[in-house]
């Protein structure tokens, strides 16, 4: 610094100086929250009681966890075989795929953790003159992992055969592609009140096209067998547009030679498809399913404004419970406890989406 | 490369690209066609995918009685609020992190990091017993300020800063210029490009977020679009007119389809980035 130019900050100061507003935010609405939210998990903290008398709130320890999650004489045992022998069946593959060197070592160990967790956790079930604590929580986690199950594969299926489709750069295909990521921009209460009505029996333009072929209309929304994939179809228009960019963004990385050298082996069209595009975009493929995963599980909007969480809670999510608890039954406690329990799974997907994510640069 | 098999593509994609319009389509369409009609049936020409019989009523209603306009209004200001409150904090802090040398710099950015992990429904419940201690509910910074705390605009404009050359900051160091003057006339003005992503991306997120505001704004003097919206198409058809409603959403869409087709560049960087990180 020059002589006389002493009133100019220092690179520390200035840099606080910057900072400062940031840092204050991010302490005061993200962090403090966050542990506060582990803090008010500890407490039977009743919404209405502690607002008119702060010290309305008992400690409890880990007991909002307890009744959330556990139950009375749980046992484990083979309660549900047919998720069970999945679960040891992916085992035996993720074996058989890491020794033959079909698979990398971190989406073998992938499968192998998923895998272990389908064989032990739905082993645990309620012995004689048990019951679980809380009867609704672990059909929610349930039903939120089958919507997970069914949101994903649909989005990354049809997002990767339309960007393969797509990857040219004219003017034509610019415009379906504007097309197709338009509906990404809605917000979920205009994507709902669409499709509330698109699979109304009596209003909506489906059973209007199926009334044509003669077939009865389905009650969509309110039907135990049609509800979950209403509100999973309705979420495939809705969020395709992300997955298909990123998808076009891992093709644009595949050089053209790779093309031309297979075109001289007769390879193209699906060929080409199979053997060339599908393996190089591994990366992406993983990247796109991380992320859908995170943003699904987080499902809340579809299932609270399209079918309430019914049909006799078939399609109750996480969220949606999460929220009921606390703020229809003013139960703040254990909302927070299941809060906590979403943020661990989470934290899980986002550290291997940080992985993925430092292999891929 | 242009050939008859890229044109039979074209075709066979122009197919799914129109059942992908669809949905879209029908809610404009329904919004242009009078309430007595939708009563009775919703699919009077071509499936009611076509407005005939046309009437714009259900727009000079909407404007007319009904707390829409003022939702949209809300939402206006909470997301232009929001927007500008992002830009301040994300760019001050993405610029610090990037450029200047300090104590305990890789520090902060390991918290920062660590933060991009909460999701929002992770601490929805303490920040409104949090606003609701402070009185703070119901209100527009209510909903502007939990947003501010979330780290990646600050990390999307740290990748940005540190991708500028250094020689351009060093000559004006040089001249004596201090830091914050630096940022200020130098930084800024180059950052324009991420400054225009990140606004996007926030904007976006200000018209579109349902969660918070739902636990946050319980009068309905207080409603965004998005959220005002959810509250009436519970029980649409009765009370007000499907093609009300329907003229809601499209209003309530507006902006941000404007938005899409205007800067589509920005929209899909904004929107990758914000699928990617947050």
């Amino acid at each position: 610094m020059r002589e006389g130019r002493k009133a100019y900050l220092s690179q520390t100061q200035a840099a606080w100086v910057l900072l400062t507003p940031f840092l204050a935010t991010y302490a005061l609405f993200l962090i403090y929250p966050f542990f506060r939210g582990i803090w008010i998990s500890l407490h039977d903290w009743n919404l209405l009681a502690v607002a008119f008398n702060p010290d309305a709130k008992e400690f409890v320890g880990l007991r909002n966890y307890e009744r959330v999650m556990w139950g009375r004489n749980i046992t484990w045992g083979f309660a549900s075989p047919v998720l069970q022998a999945l679960g040891l069946l992916g085992l035996v593959a993720a074996a058989y795929l890491l020794l033959t060197n079909r698979l990398g070592r971190f989406n073998a160990i992938a499968l192998a953790v998923v895998s272990a967790a389908l064989v032990f956790l739905p082993g645990f079930h309620p012995g004689e003159g048990g019951r679980w604590y809380d009867r609704r929580f672990w059909p929610t986690v349930g039903n939120t992992i089958l919507f997970v199950a069914w949101a994903v594969p649909g989005v990354t299926i049809s997002a990767m055969v339309l960007a393969a489709a797509l990857n040219r750069e004219t003017k034509a295909m610019g415009a379906l592609r504007t097309l197709f990521f338009l509906s990404q921009v809605l917000s979920v209460t205009v994507v709902t009140l669409i499709w509330q009505i698109m699979f109304s029996p009596r209003q909506g333009l489906i059973a209007n096209v199926m009334e044509v072929f003669g077939a009865s209309p389905i009650n969509w929304l309110t039907d135990e067998k049609f509800a979950m994939a209403a509100i999973v179809i309705a979420t495939v228009w809705w969020s395709l547009g992300i997955a298909m960019i990123l998808f076009l963004a891992g093709l644009q990385d595949i050089s053209k030679d790779i093309y031309e050298a297979a075109a001289l082996d007769n390879a193209k069209g699906i060929k080409a498809f199979w053997y060339i595009t599908l393996p190089n975009l591994r990366r992406t493929i993983t990247l796109v399913v991380v992320l859908q995963i995170i943003l699904h599980f987080q499902v809340f909007g579809q299932s609270h404004l399209m079918t309430q969480g019914g049909p006799n809670d078939t399609t109750q999510v996480l969220v949606r419970y999460i929220y009921q608890t606390g703020f229809r039954d003013s139960e703040l406690g254990r909302a927070s406890a299941m809060a906590v329990f979403l943020f661990l799974i989470m934290g899980l997907f986002s550290v291997v989406q940080f992985i993925v994510g430092r292999e891929k640069s | 490369m242009i050939n008859k098999g890229y044109y039979w593509l074209i075709i066979a994609l122009s197919i799914p690209a129109f059942l992908w319009l669809v949905p879209t389509l029908w809610m404009v369409s329904l919004s242009f066609q009078p309430n007595e009609v939708l009563a009775r049936t919703t699919s009077t020409t071509f499936f009611g995918l076509i407005p005939l019989p046309f009437t714009a009523e259900n727009y000079s209603a909407l404007f007319a009685f009904g707390q829409t306009p003022w939702w949209f209004l809300n939402s206006v200001i909470v997301a232009v609020g929001m927007t500008l409150g992002v830009l301040a904090v994300s760019t001050t802090a993405g610029y610090a992190l990037a450029r200047l040398e300090f104590p305990f710099k890789k520090m902060i950015v390991v918290i920062c990091l660590i933060g991009l992990m909460v999701p929002e429904q992770a601490v929805f419940i303490p920040l409104y017993t949090m606003f609701a201690d402070f009185g703070w509910h119901n209100s527009y910074h209510a909903l502007i300020l939990p947003r501010m705390a979330v780290p990646i605009g600050v990390f999307l404009m740290m990748q940005f800063f540190q991708a500028i050359p250094k020689d351009i900051e060093e000559a004006a160091r040089l001249d004596g210029v201090g830091w914050l003057k630096i940022f200020w006339y130098v930084m800024l003005p180059l950052a324009r490009p991420a400054m225009m992503t990140l606004a996007i991306l926030t904007f976006l997120y200000a018209w579109n977020d349902y969660l918070w505001p739902l636990v946050s704004a319980q009068q309905r003097d207080y409603f965004t679009i998005t959220l005002g919206l959810a509250s009436i198409q519970s029980n649409f058809a009765q009370s007000e007119g499907l093609g009300r409603v329907m003229a809601s959403g499209v209003i309530a869409s507006l902006p941000v389809v404007i938005l899409f087709l205007i800067f589509q560049r920005y929209v899909v960087q904004a929107m990758t980035v914000g699928g990617s990180k947050g």
